[in-house]
This record gives structure tokens, C-alpha cells and sequence, in this order.
């Protein structure tokens, strides 16, 4: 079922359609970047960005950091939320439920699916910065700078680039789950995708709101930037756990809420 | 012979509808099971709680013996199904739709799958049509993928909901074939349709839904049998009535309806007086007489509450 | 079979239930209660005051509630006191220690040892040095509440504080203090102190202003661990590509503090007794003791106009005659610039009312023209 899946997104050109706008974004940057020479203000821009300029091997970061706010979530979403929606709309869900493809396996599948995808995106955003970071930029790939002052050896910078890579990727669950959620109640993908941009567009909004302040810890997107922790020396582990927690309660919460809805519904479509 | 679809008191209500209302239905082995019904009659709801997409609001469904939907996992690999259109990802080629609903569920060799989709692909015609996508395929093509779609596992029964849609005379007609040909190789078909002909041609057994209640459910053999009465096409129908007074139970233009059962002895009385007969059988009711006789208006017919 | 919606609502049922229990989680975290210890005001006190060895490492927040009407070259100081201030911290002792302050995309590090103090930003890719002085701007290490519970508690009187019960802060059994100073003239309601029972380390510091509700600063630890922290980690050497500075702040305050000319102070003014800090300049006149303190200096005239035109754009200044007044939360500020004679500026933690009473005590200048 998993397989299905996973074969179904992947041989679909839409997904590396999605991937590849994904990536324009941070080349574009690269290319400013290089031309003008004109790295963002202390405080201002994405993380990791002025950084690129002496160490070419960190725009893997850069890229994860200019697409992480939109590009990112807009793309988990667009998919999410066409994983069961879309499904009902081309009408095939009705012949995998009766072949039968049991309904919470169905789901499952799904968000592995996503998942999958989170990954793949994820990763190749980070290919493809640490190749134009390296040809395009003045490289240093033997070591780097900890956002602290300290050195950090290549190995150790390798891996947390890993751990924020993967860290990243479980940023998107959120999202991924409330798509997913969305998609399980409406035969629309388009009307899921939007659903889920909603929340997101809510938490980030809420997030700069002092009023909100009580609530700001629960909100989806609260803990998303702590990736940059990561290369804080010693790490920072404080907002990662707490960012990691807060998804996969996001994940189970709206996942047991999908399974609820749609292991229960007639499917008309 | 055992029972392979049996439902009791089956219904589905959306608030205040009543889209099915009460069926038993009762299709046996073996049979080529008709059911018959006006748009929005019911018919596609009842073929979707059949195969556990809607949930009943009251009533019971056994299929190939087991309960459903709780037992669908056990029970669906041994059904095949087109539900209403046939659908697939168009990006995909057909063989790739075949494997990739093949393999999300129970019931589908891996190892022979490969063989499996060769074959289906010939039965329903499409042997040769390679690795085009299904976006470009006709809606007769589209159609006939589904049904392979359906023979894929070589099913017990196959619930199939206006399988000939879309299809040209030679599609349909083949496709008849085909059913008739499962169907003598032990394969139950449950047919959903609006086409009376269609239902007529293939069935052996009937059931008509009117406005979510079944109103009919009979073998069609008996539902045709004679009435009783013989049929008589004459050019003298004013004759008929003169020779064999009392028995003429209608006349309509140079048909001419008498009663008694035995079409050689009306004969016998008709050419001993001369009168000509150009025709002459014993009356059976045609299946639309029955069903028009049994459905009272069409179901999309929304009329004034009073 | 089991209709529709008998099937989905045990489901939906269940969603609730676990979705209740997250949500209630928090509030029944902080609902345990802390058992409270009959501890003397007084020892409590001795407590914090002991505690400046002790060794930890922790992760504070401070929120500033106080918009001070400064110029351009002390945004740093005004942001510690205007906005959230996220820091982390280890602690060896009071000239070994690190201070980060956390922003979302960098840090800054102060990184102190027996000589002085490093600074790193990351992004501006610089480390800059300063050596150790008695007196200096107000840095992030002055708003942990460990060291400002220390430094306000360490002149407050017994007779000025109260235990006001025990919350958990950090993970921690805190036991509360609060000083009413006693000064008519403070501007300062009262400071609640939380401290930690089992270290004597003040774990939250809230100073409530005279006429608010909102904290003027609120700093609390959020984590705090009571282990020792890493020599490597407190230590720094700056990174190979990092521009390097010597910092010249503090002494250009201080410069100017000394370029002062000065001048026969009052010993007390408001109420509040002169009192001496060591490193301050001699020129600037210092009142007052704890969380009520009153600093007065004269001014350059060029430099009071400036000044003065600043203040009164202040929707709040209140502008009599030649002087010039404002409060931010409970600090006050107040520049006095009569044509005649030569301009003072009054700052500190004490009321409006007070600032004017100082300023009719200072001593007279004739203006040299």
C-alpha cells in the first residue's frame, strides 16, 4: 500500500514539477547574491544568508531558510491536501476502497507518502544549495563557523546539516497532517490546500501578535526557525524538542481526527 | 443454490431523504442478476453500501456469505467493481492503473500479476494499446479499462454499474459477449442499469427500484411468462372478433389479443373460418410492460408536494 | 450493522478526549502545588546574596515593558529594557561566565573572563574585547535574574521585605520575596524575588512600576540546571575570519562622565542620601540605594537643547517653563535648563514629583558666557 503510494507521487510529473519551482527560489537568491555582492542587514533576511558570502558551504541552510517560510509549506500543502481529495475528485478512490484498500491504510499510506515527500524536497533543496553554494560562492568546505563563534570541524558540520535537514522535514508534518485532515473532508484538493494555508497563514500572523502570546508555544509554526539552533554551540535542544513534540502531537491529533472522519464517511464521490 | 448478495431492510437516508428505503435483495449464484431502476432511484447508492463506500443507516448486507463492511477485507478481493464511470490516473499508462490497483489491496499475486494484466487487457480489447496514458484514451477505451480493472482477480461476482456506457453497438455487443462468457464460467454478475435491453438481453434474474424501494425482484422467466392469452396479427381484425366472440380481450389496429393459452388451437378456429392470420404467438408481457406496471413515475420527476 | 452515526462518534469520542487532555495538560502542570517553606524574609535574603558562586547554566527570558526615550547610540541599552530579551547562560563564577542572547537567525555572545569581556555577533561576524570595569552600560548579564536578584536585594533593608509564598519557575521550588521600597520618592511598588530554595539563586525577578500593572521587567529562568558548567564552553577565541574590535562604549560614557565638571553635590536630595559607586565619575551625582536609585549630572548646554527638543516631542513630557520631564514606566527623567545658569539632567527609578523636588536642590551654576 506504502509502495502504491509512494509510486503514484513519484511518477507523477506534477511532484517534480513542485520540487523544481522549489528550488528556483534559492538559485535566484545565489545569483543576486553573487552579482550584487550585497548580503542582508545583521537582523534582517533569512538565517545563514550573510554567512554565505565567506562560506559558500552553508547555503544549503540559506536555501532551507528562504523557503521555509512559504515555498515549503504552500508545496507540502498542495500535495497533502490532494492525497485524498484528489483521489475523490478523479474518482479513483472510490475503486481503491473497494478493491479494497482498507481505509486507515489508506491514510497511513497517505501521510507516508507526504512524508516521503517532505524528505525528497527537503533534501534536494539542500543538494542543490550545497551545489551553487560551492560553485557560486568562495567555499570552505573543511569547516565552519558555529553561529556562537566556535569552529565547528566538517564532520560536525555535516552532521547538523543532517539534523537540520531532518528537522526541517518534520517543520512540514504539521502541515502535511492539517492538509491531510482537510483533504479527508472535502472532495476538493484545492479547498484542503487552502484549508491548510489558512492555519498557516493564522499561526504565523499570530505568532508576531503580543496578544497571542499565551497560545504563541502551541501555534504550528512556532518552533520551525529552531533549526538555526542547531549550529548555536553548544546546540540549543530546548526549542528543537519542543518543536518536534508539538508536531507529532499535531500529527497525532489531526491524523486520529482524518481517521475518525474518514474511516466513517460515505464516500460519494 | 447459495446465496451471494442477500440484504435485509437495507437503507440509507441524507437527512430527510430516504435514498434507499427497505431492500431485500437476493441475488443467487450463478445468475446474471438485472437491476433495474430510473435515475436517482437509488440504484447506485444501494451498489455503493454493497461494496462498503457508504455506510448503511439501517440494514444488513451479506455478501459472498460474510457481513459487510465489516468483513470487506476478506470479501471485496472476491468482487469486481465499476462503479458508476470507470477512473484512473491519466498520467499513467493503463497497465500501470491495472498494477498499481492490483497491488493496493489484498488478493493480488505479485508473481503473476504481470500475466494477470496481459490477460484482462485482451478480454476486454485493449491488448494492444501500449504505453499511451490514459488521458488519451476514448471514453469506450476508458470504459473497457475499468472493467479489466474489474476481471483483474478473475472475481466470484462482479457488481458492475452501467458497464456498456460510452460504448459503440460493437463495443456493447462485445461486451456482452464477455459477460455471457464469465457468467458460463461460473462468475456471478450483478448489473446495474437503466437500460432495459441491455437487462433483458443478459439477465436472468431482475430487480427494479422505484424511488428507493424494491418493487420488483423475480426471475425474469417468470416475469415474462405467457399470460395466458395468444396474440393474433391479422388485417381482419373485425373477423377475429366475429369468429371467436367473447374471447377477444383487446384489439389494437391488426393486433389482436384472445384469450386462451394455446396459440394452435386459436389458429385451428381462425383458418376453419377463413379469416387470414399474418401472425401469431402466445402474449408474454415485455420487460418494460412489467416494469412500468411495477414503477410508478421517474424518479426525476420532482412534482408539487400536495 | 452499525449505523453512520453510532460508527463515528465513539471515534470522534476519542479524538475529543485525547485532544482535552493535551490541551488540559499544561494548565494541570502548573496547577500542582508547591509546597511552601516558612523561611524568614531575612534568610532568604542571606541566601541570594550568597549565591553569586554558585554554579549553573540555564536558559532566562527577560521582557522589558519600559519604551526609554534614549537617542540613537544606546538602542542596545533601550532594547533590553523595551523587548524580549531570550538568553541562555552558564555560569562558573562572577568573572567566568557566557551570556548568549538568542535572536531567531544569530546570537550574541558575552563571553566573560578575569581581564574583561568578549563579545561575538554573529552576524556582523565580529568579536569585539572590552576590558573589565567596575562600571558599565547595562549588558544582558545584568537582566539574568540571578545576578539582578543579587544586586537589588543586596541594599535593600529586612525591614522592606515580605515572603509572599512559593510558585515553581524552571522546574524549581521558588520561594517568593517581595521589597516595598521604602522611600517616598521611589518610583518602584515593589520587587518580587523568587529564589530558588535549594541554591539560594533568584530564579524571577518582577519589578512592578508605581502606577502599572505591566511589569516595568520581568526576568525569569525558563530552564536552569544546577551542574557545572564546561570551562571550554565559557572560553572563547575568536573565529579565524571574524573582524576584530576593542569596545570604546563605555568609555566614551565614561569619558564623558569625567570631562564633567564637578560640581558641590547635596548629600541628600528627594530624601534620598548621596551614595558612591565605584568607577562612576566624579561629575555625576548618585542617590539612593536598591531598586530606588537617582543619578544627576550637569550637561553640556549644546547638548541639553538637543535634548530637551527630543524629550518634548514625547507625547507624555511634561514641559514647565525650562524644564523638561518624562517617566517611562518607573524610571523618570527630567532635564532642567534654566537660561541663566548651567543645565542638569535627573534620571532614576523615582517619581516625577521627586525629580522636581531634587531639581529645586541642586546647586546654582551662573552660566559662563
Amino acid at each position: 500500500m506504502i509502495a502504491v503510494e509512494l509510486r503514484k507521487l513519484f511518477r507523477r510529473p506534477r511532484t517534480w514539477a513542485i520540487i523544481a519551482v522549489l528550488n528556483a527560489l534559492p538559485v535566484l537568491v545565489a545569483v543576486l547574491l553573487v552579482l550584487t555582492d550585497l548580503a542582508p542587514r545583521p537582523g534582517e533576511g533569512p538565517p545563514f544568508l550573510s554567512a554565505v558570502l565567506t562560506n559558500g558551504a552553508l547555503y544549503p541552510l540559506a536555501a532551507l531558510a528562504i523557503v521555509l517560510p512559504l515555498f515549503l509549506p504552500i508545496a507540502v500543502a498542495v500535495v497533502a491536501g490532494d492525497s485524498v481529495a484528489g483521489e475523490a475528485q478523479a474518482g479513483t478512490l472510490r475503486y481503491l476502497l473497494a478493491r479494497p484498500a482498507g481505509r486507515t491504510r489508506l491514510l497511513v499510506a497517505k501521510l507516508v507518502a507526504v512524508l516521503a515527500f517532505v524528505l525528497v524536497t527537503v533534501v534536494v533543496v539542500a543538494a542543490v544549495g550545497y551545489l551553487v553554494g560551492t560553485t557560486l560562492f568562495e567555499a570552505r568546505p573543511g569547516a565552519g563557523t558555529s553561529v556562537s563563534g566556535t569552529s565547528l570541524t566538517a564532520e560536525e558540520l555535516a552532521v547538523r546539516t543532517v539534523l537540520a535537514v531532518g528537522y526541517v522535514g518534520v517543520s512540514m508534518l504539521g502541515v502535511a497532517a492539517f492538509a491531510l485532515f482537510f483533504s479527508t473532508l472535502t472532495d476538493s484538493p484545492l479547498g484542503a490546500t487552502m484549508g491548510a494555508l489558512a492555519v498557516l497563514v493564522t499561526s504565523s500572523l499570530l505568532f508576531t501578535l503580543d496578544a497571542a502570546s499565551p497560545i504563541a508555544p502551541y501555534l504550528p509554526t512556532r518552533y520551525w526557525l529552531a533549526f538555526v539552533d542547531l549550529f548555536r554551540d553548544p546546540i540549543l535542544w530546548r526549542d528543537i524538542t519542543r518543536g518536534l513534540a508539538l508536531q507529532a502531537v499535531y500529527v497525532g491529533v489531526l491524523l486520529a481526527a482524518a481517521w475518525a472522519n474518514f474511516t466513517t464517511k460515505d464516500v460519494t464521490s | 443454490m447459495s446465496t451471494v448478495i442477500a440484504t435485509r431492510g437495507l437503507a440509507k437516508q441524507y437527512g430527510r431523504v430516504h435514498a434507499v428505503d427497505g431492500i431485500d435483495l437476493d441475488v443467487r449464484a450463478g445468475d446474471v442478476y438485472g437491476f433495474l431502476g430510473a435515475n436517482g432511484s437509488g440504484k447506485t447508492t444501494t451498489v455503493r453500501m454493497l461494496l462498503g463506500l457508504v455506510l448503511p443507516t439501517r440494514g444488513e448486507i451479506d455478501l459472498l456469505g460474510e457481513r459487510m463492511p465489516r468483513a470487506g477485507r476478506r470479501v471485496l478481493p472476491r468482487v469486481g467493481a465499476l462503479i458508476e464511470s470507470p477512473a484512473a490516473y491519466g498520467h499513467l499508462s493503463g497497465r500501470e492503473n491495472l498494477a498499481l490497483l492490483d497491488a493496493a489491496g489484498p488478493g493480488g499475486g505479485r508473481r503473476d500479476r504481470r500475466r494477470r494484466i496481459t490477460e484482462v487487457l485482451d478480454q476486454v480489447g485493449l491488448g494492444g494499446v501500449g504505453r499511451r496514458p490514459v488521458k488519451a484514451y476514448s471514453l469506450g477505451m476508458r470504459q473497457r479499462l475499468g472493467l479489466a480493472g474489474a476481471l483483474l482477480r478473475r472475481p466470484e461476482l462482479l457488481v458492475l454499474d452501467e458497464p456498456t456506457n460510452g460504448l459503440d453497438p460493437q463495443g456493447i455487443s462485445e461486451i456482452r459477449e464477455l459477460l455471457l462468457d464469465l457468467h458460463r464460467g461460473g462468475t456471478t454478475v450483478f448489473l446495474s442499469s437503466h437500460l432495459l435491453a441491455e437487462v433483458e438481453q443478459l439477465c436472468s434474474r431482475v430487480g427494479v427500484l422505484d424511488r428507493g424501494r424494491l418493487v420488483l425482484q423475480d426471475d425474469l422467466a417468470a416475469l415474462t411468462a405467457p399470460t395466458g392469452a395468444t396474440v393474433v396479427r391479422t388485417p381482419e381484425p373485425g373477423q377475429v372478433r366475429a369468429v371467436l366472440d367473447g374471447r377477444v380481450a383487446a384489439v389494437d389496429g391488426e393486433r389482436v389479443v384472445v384469450r386462451g393459452g394455446d396459440p394452435a388451437e386459436v389458429n385451428a378456429l381462425l383458418v376453419r373460418a377463413g379469416v387470414p392470420v399474418t401472425g401469431l404467438a402466445a402474449d408474454r408481457p415485455t420487460l418494460e410492460e412489467v416494469v412500468l406496471a411495477a414503477a410508478a413515475t421517474s424518479a426525476d420527476r420532482v412534482e408539487r408536494e400536495r | 450493522m452499525a449505523s453512520r452515526a453510532r460508527a463515528a462518534a465513539p471515534r470522534w469520542a476519542v479524538v475529543g478526549v485525547v485532544v482535552a487532555v493535551l490541551a488540559a495538560l499544561p494548565a494541570i502542570v502548573a496547577a500542582l502545588p508547591v509546597a511552601d517553606d516558612p523561611v524568614p524574609a531575612a534568610e532568604l535574603r542571606a541566601a541570594v546574596l550568597a549565591s553569586a558562586d554558585v554554579q549553573f547554566s540555564g536558559y532566562a527570558e527577560s521582557a522589558g515593558g519600559l519604551a526609554l526615550p534614549v537617542t540613537d547610540q544606546l538602542d542596545a541599552v533601550a532594547d533590553l529594557f523595551s523587548d524580549r530579551t531570550e538568553m541562555r547562560v552558564w555560569w562558573r563564577g562572577p568573572d567566568d561566565h557566557r551570556v548568549d542572547v538568542i535572536t531567531p537567525a544569530g546570537e550574541t555572545g558575552i563571553h566573560r573572563d578575569a581581564r574583561g569581556t568578549w563579545t561575538w555577533e554573529y552576524e556582523r561576524a565580529t568579536a569585539t574585547r572590552a576590558a573589565a570595569t567596575p562600571l558599565a552600560l547595562p549588558a544582558p548579564p545584568d537582566l539574568l535574574p540571578a545576578t539582578l536578584g543579587r544586586r537589588l536585594l543586596s541594599e535593600t533593608a529586612d525591614a522592606e521585605l515580605a515572603r509572599i509564598g512559593a510558585r515553581r519557575i524552571a522546574g524549581r521550588d521558588a520561594l517568593g520575596l517581595r521589597a516595598t521600597p521604602a522611600e517616598p520618592a521611589s518610583a518602584v511598588r515593589q520587587v518580587d524575588v523568587w529564589v530558588d530554595r535549594a541554591s539560594g539563586l533568584t530564579v524571577q525577578v518582577v519589578v512592578l512600576g508605581e502606577t502599572s500593572e505591566v511589569p516595568a521587567l520581568d526576568t525569569r529562568f525558563l530552564d536552569l540546571e544546577l551542574a557545572v558548567p564546561d570551562a571550554a564552553t565559557t572560553a572563547f577565541a575568536p573565529p579565524a575570519d571574524a573582524r576584530l574590535r576593542t569596545a570604546e562604549e563605555t568609555e566614551i560614557v565614561l569619558e564623558a562622565g569625567r570631562r564633567l565638571v564637578p560640581v558641590p553635590f547635596p548629600p541628600t536630595v528627594a530624601g534620598l542620601p548621596r551614595r558612591t559607586l565605584e568607577g562612576a565619575p566624579p561629575g555625576i551625582g548618585l542617590y539612593g540605594r536598591g531598586a530606588t536609585l537617582l543619578a544627576v549630572a550637569p550637561v553640556p548646554r549644546r547638548l541639553a537643547e538637543g535634548l530637551g527638543r527630543t524629550l518634548a516631542q514625547s507625547p507624555d513630557a511634561v514641559v514647565e517653563g525650562t524644564s523638561t520631564r518624562i517617566a517611562a514606566g518607573p524610571v523618570g527623567l527630567m532635564l532642567v535648563d534654566p537660561r541663566d545658569a548651567e543645565p542638569y539632567l535627573l534620571t532614576g527609578t523615582v517619581t516625577l514629583d521627586a525629580l522636581v523636588e531634587a531639581a529645586a536642590q541642586l546647586p546654582v551654576t551662573r552660566a559662563q558666557r
